[in-house]
């Protein structure tokens, strides 16, 4: 081998802290572009493809009882390629001998191996039912400890029980796909509706399109066709969904958080590319005298600059064989999880050749720009100038072009220690060698600064983001005010339950609600979308609407509605006093928008209306199927108490009890979600704080190396080992600080961008901006704490060195 | 006939610095013939290392001109672009440094061997046959392959005169080399200059704080505060000259 290569073998594998350093600086950059990338690919290919193939019905329609007949008039409409029907009831359920109820979605089918709609994918033991026995959807195995062959026990109406033996375990991937709050479910033949004391109707149809699975307003319209056709033959709807064939439920969500991740790995990738530009520009100060020496002996510009992109692009190979497998099972354990929480199924794991690209592009590319303006000012310099050897700070200059006046900042904290001095306020001595060392390497300390501070920036910004995103579920409470929601299966009065909830110790107040479902039409009576009509009385306690224009519901509002933001989707200009037109149990009706408020878009167009005229369209007056109770403590842990009791309560008594459940319920479902989303935010944000430690370990490494002769100095008149460790750690923790009053700064910006990413990615809605300390706090103690780390080794090194080795060290 | 090998005329160095200009070659006028071996003996600041800065090209002279005479060329270091004079220097122009300027990671064989390599000359076994005739020169073939930081001062200074004849130049230049050594070692890097001089027909500049030196050179130039002071042969180097050449026949 040339000499030349085997000096450079010698450089990559002598200083094995350095090379390792380099390494892993590009590395980190790689493994999290690795990671996203891979994991994006992985899912925004599997997701729609896994969904797909289980033959996702375009159309759910939620109705009151239906037979044999109508499920035959729904597969012979027009359009329509296949339909299938099921019977959906709820159902607690506990393993026999245990005390702790689960609340299951029960769904009955007429023939499963018929089924060709919504398929069910078989995972243990027997996939089909018989008459007796119950089979679950694996979700349910994380909410009821249940085996195979383990027998449940099932509460009826009465407060009964029955039990069936679990069977087997299935995966549902199109079932509540894209519904976070759905309930487990389990499966049942019709055969066994009976025992389960259920009518042997159908309440749900699932139904694909002959031709346009892909195209929402073609299926809208078969579905509002089928509504029609339904509510015609006396079958009232409740409710529709509409779902494309090849478009996951929840796909632009997935893809807008791994976009967001996204941004944050490119930005790790670019806050490696300063960590590995300082390395590699305090690796080319230290081979100054090498590069003296090659051009001595006639080595030419071209040449050091070959040698040093060799010495590069080795680091960056090493680094693309560390992170190229890690990377590829990290997105493949990513989008397994991912996988896993959005129920739905990856194809195996596989090599992404895009993020394989992506990778190796990163890994080379980025060592390479961050290296070039360094290893090209190497490669320029004199040989008098790099042979001069005095490598620190400024003075490494030629004196030629030396420096001959003292900064502003020096002169700055000269001035500043004297007037502290003249007022008795001393700093010793060594921490304003320390102060000073500081702002030597200004090039250097601005690289570093820049990474620790976007590091700290960041995860400042994931906490700010977090209570962001709590707040506002927080607000979006306010429509969920009940502390216990009781559903029945029949309408009950409204006297009638009040009466007998006020028996129940803590129980203190109490509202009737009603709803309608309707879908929007547009001004050419085109469906737009599905919308429900929520009807509270109108001087309801329990909501507290978030008003952006107009007004709330009153009691003599007639065919009025109060209409949530996600209406501006269709109507961008709409303003209270405006027409709506609704379609609701087939009839076309104008309504008046009496106000906007402010709601979770991606739940679709909700609307209030007063109970008072709601019930009258329901002919329900006085009565209701849902109740909203007030209890006098709000604590999630009574309010689980009170449902419990409430329910047990009212079974007793033959009530027809569908759930009653804790107020707190959904909304802590939603918040745990959320706090996925933030665990993911905070990983990438601790890998760039991590980067920043790296950057300024480096840094301190750097400073320490290149003022050894200093330190020599130092020791000889005087300073000790604690002395010197403190000099460099003292250092460390100023560059700490002024990352901590930067980020705070920079944090600002990115809180914002972030919260509104997540907001519009997650509900479709912008939200405010909630400021939290917490982040600030825990970053300021993370970055202190970083900062001594990082400057502890380089410390004992300087600590370590002799008088007779530092003074020698030319 | 001209014998003359390198021509120094009127050359002139000025740095810039905090306390204002400072001079450290004023006019230098000098011709080195082929076959010299001049010393250039001066206290520390006199401007000695700055000279020889200018005939390696290694620094940029502020006013006049180094000549070298290649091959019946005269090529004008100072005219050459900064690779230029790298690639000159790598091949015609032996340097050797008080601090030895060896690679650490290198052996002493790839030491020897990275002048051949970056001028374009490497061919693995006839430089390494090369490498290994000018270890035998200085008498340090048996340690071949070891790193610089595992022998003396002295042998790791023999090794960068090896190094610095890689690429058989007919000039060689040093300053200080034997400045960080004891007398007996540098006695011995003095007797390998003379050799390379009496027999091999290198010219040598080489420059030294030390006076009593002056006897091994052929040509004695003294230099204060970057002046020229006496330019001349010594008649007392002769006379050493000559013995140490009695001695060794």
């Amino acid at each position: 081998m040339r000499p030349r290569w085997i000096k450079v073998f010698h450089d990559l594998w002598d200083n094995k802290a350095r090379t390792l350093l380099v390494v892993f600086s590009i590395a980190v950059g790689v493994f999290s572009i690795g990671v996203i990338a891979g994991a994006y690919q992985i899912i925004s290919n599997d997701m729609s493809i896994s969904y797909a193939a289980n033959q996702p019905a375009n159309v759910e329609l939620r109705t009151v009882g239906f037979n044999q007949d109508v499920l035959g008039s729904i597969q012979n409409t027009h359009g329509v390629l296949d339909a299938e029907a099921r019977r959906v009831f709820n159902m607690r359920v506990r393993v026999a001998g245990t005390e702790k109820w689960t609340t299951l979605d029960m769904v009955a089918f007429e023939d499963f191996e018929a089924n060709t709609v919504n398929l069910l994918t078989a995972l243990q033991g027997d996939v089909i039912p018989k008459k007796r026995e119950v089979v679950l959807e694996r979700d349910a195995l994380n909410h009821v400890d249940v085996q195979v062959g383990n027998v449940l026990e099932f509460q009826l109406q009465d407060g009964s029980t029955k039990t069936m033996p679990v069977v087997g375990v299935v995966q549902d991937t199109a079932m509540g796909a894209g519904d976070f709050l759905a309930s487990p479910y389990a499966y049942v033949s019709m055969s066994s509706l009976q025992y389960l004391r259920q009518p042997e109707l159908f309440n749900r149809a699932y139904v694909t399109v002959e031709t346009g699975g892909d195209d929402i307003r073609h299926i809208r319209v078969i579905g509002a066709d089928l509504k029609d056709k339904l509510e015609k033959n006396g079958t009232r709807v409740i409710r529709t969904r509409f779902s494309e064939t090849y478009e996951h439920p929840l796909a632009s969500t997935v893809n807008a958080i791994l976009g967001i991740l996204m941004a944050l790995g490119i930005l790790i990738v670019f806050l490696s590319s300063s960590l590995i530009a300082n390395t590699l520009s305090a690796l080319l100060n230290q081979h100054l005298r090498h590069i003296g020496v090659i051009k001595l002996v006639g080595g030419r510009k071209r040449q050091i600059f070959e040698m040093y992109l060799v010495l590069i692009m080795s680091f960056a190979a090493l680094a693309l064989l560390i992170t190229v497998p890690l990377g590829g099972q990290g997105a493949y354990g990513l989008a397994l999880f991912i996988s896993s929480e959005l129920n739905f199924n990856v194809l195996g794991y596989r090599i992404v050749p895009m993020a394989l690209l992506i990778q190796v592009a990163v890994g080379l590319m980025v060592p390479l720009i961050a290296g070039l303006s360094p290893v090209i000012s190497g490669s320029r310099i004199t040989v008098l100038r790099a042979l001069s050897g005095d490598l620190t700070g400024d003075e490494s200059q030629p004196q030629g072009q030396q420096q001959t006046r003292v900064s502003w900042l020096d002169r700055m904290l000269i001035r500043l220690t004297r007037i502290l001095a003249s007022r008795g306020i001393h700093f010793p001595r060594p921490f304003i060698i320390s102060l000073r060392n500081t702002f030597r390497r200004r090039g250097r300390l601005i690289l570093t600064l820049f990474t620790l501070t976007m590091g700290g920036a960041i995860f400042i910004a994931v906490f700010n983001v977090r209570a962001t995103l709590h707040a506002y579920i927080g607000s979006i409470g306010k429509y969920f005010v009940a502390d216990v929601t009781l559903d029945f299966d029949q309408p009950y009065r409204l006297r009638e339950i009040e009466q007998m909830v006020m028996q129940v110790n803590g129980v203190v107040g109490m509202e009737g609600w009603q709803f309608v479902s309707g879908e929007l039409l547009d001004v050419n009576g085109e469906v737009l979308e599905n919308i429900n009509i929520f009807g509270p009385p109108a001087d309801s306690v329990l909501i507290e609407p978030l008003l952006v224009k107009g007004r709330w519901i009153h009691a003599d509002d007639v065919r009025k509605l109060a209409l949530s933001e996600a209406a501006y989707g269709y109507f961008p200009n709409i303003e209270p006093g405006d027409q709506v037109t609704l379609k609701i149990d087939g009839r076309e009706e104008d309504w008046e928008v009496i106000g906007i408020f402010k709601f979770v878009d991606r739940e679709g167009v909700l609307a209030y209306a007063p109970y008072e005229y709601i019930s009258q369209m329901n002919n329900l007056a006085n009565r209701s199927y849902s109740f909203r109770l007030i209890t006098e403590n709000h604590e999630r842990s009574y309010q689980n108490a009170k449902a419990e009791e409430l329910d047990k309560f009212f079974r007793e008594r033959g009530f027809k009890v569908r759930v009653a459940q804790a107020g707190r319920a959904t909304l802590d479902t939603a918040v745990e979600s959320l706090d996925t989303l933030v665990v993911f935010l905070l990983i990438m944000a601790i890998l760039t704080a991590v980067v920043g430690a790296m950057g300024l370990t480096g840094t301190m490494g750097m400073n320490v190396l290149e003022r050894t002769r200093e330190i020599g100095i130092t020791r000889a008149i005087g300073a000790d080992d604690r002395a010197v460790m403190s000099m460099v750690i003292s250092e460390g923790l100023v560059i700490g600080a002024i990352s901590f009053v930067l980020a705070i700064i920079l944090s600002i910006p990115f809180t914002y961008l972030l919260s509104t990413i997540v907001s519009l990615a997650v509900f479709e809605t912008p939200i405010d901006v909630i400021y939290t300390f917490m982040g600030y706090v825990i970053w300021f103690g993370l970055v202190l704490v970083l900062s001594v780390v990082a400057s502890i080794l380089p410390a004992r090194n300087a600590a370590r060195l002799t008088i007779r080795e530092v003074l020698a060290y030319e | 006939m001209d014998n003359t090998l390198i021509e120094l005329k009127n050359v002139s160095k000025t740095y810039s610095t905090a306390a204002g200009d400072f001079t450290a070659l004023k006019n230098i006028n000098l011709k080195v013939n082929a076959g010299e071996f001049v010393g250039i003996i001066g206290k520390s600041g006199a401007g000695k290392s700055t000279l020889l800065n200018m005939i390696n090209g290694v620094d940029q002279l502020t006013n006049g001109e180094v000549i070298v005479r290649d091959g019946g060329e005269n090529i004008s270091v100072h005219e050459m672009s900064e690779d230029g004079r790298a690639l000159w220097r790598g091949r015609k122009m032996g340097v050797v440094y008080q601090s030895f300027q060896l690679l650490p990671m290198l052996t002493l064989i790839e030491n020897i061997t990275l002048p051949l390599d970056l001028s374009d000359n490497f061919k693995p076994r006839e430089s390494k046959a090369r490498a290994m005739q000018l270890l035998q020169l200085v008498e340090l073939e048996e340690h071949a392959n070891k790193l610089p930081a595992f022998i003396s001062g002295g042998q790791q200074q023999r090794v960068a005169i090896a190094r610095a004849l890689a690429n058989d130049p007919s000039i060689l230049v040093a300053d200080e080399p034997t400045g960080s050594l004891d007398s007996i070692t540098a006695d011995h890097i003095l007797d390998v200059f003379e050799h390379l001089v009496s027999d091999q027909g290198k010219t040598i500049i080489m420059v030294t704080h030390d006076t009593s030196l002056a006897v091994r050179f052929t040509r004695n130039l003294r230099i204060t505060d970057g002046e020229l002071e006496h330019e001349g042969d010594s008649d007392e180097s002769k006379k050493v000259d000559k013995t140490m050449r009695r001695r060794r026949k």
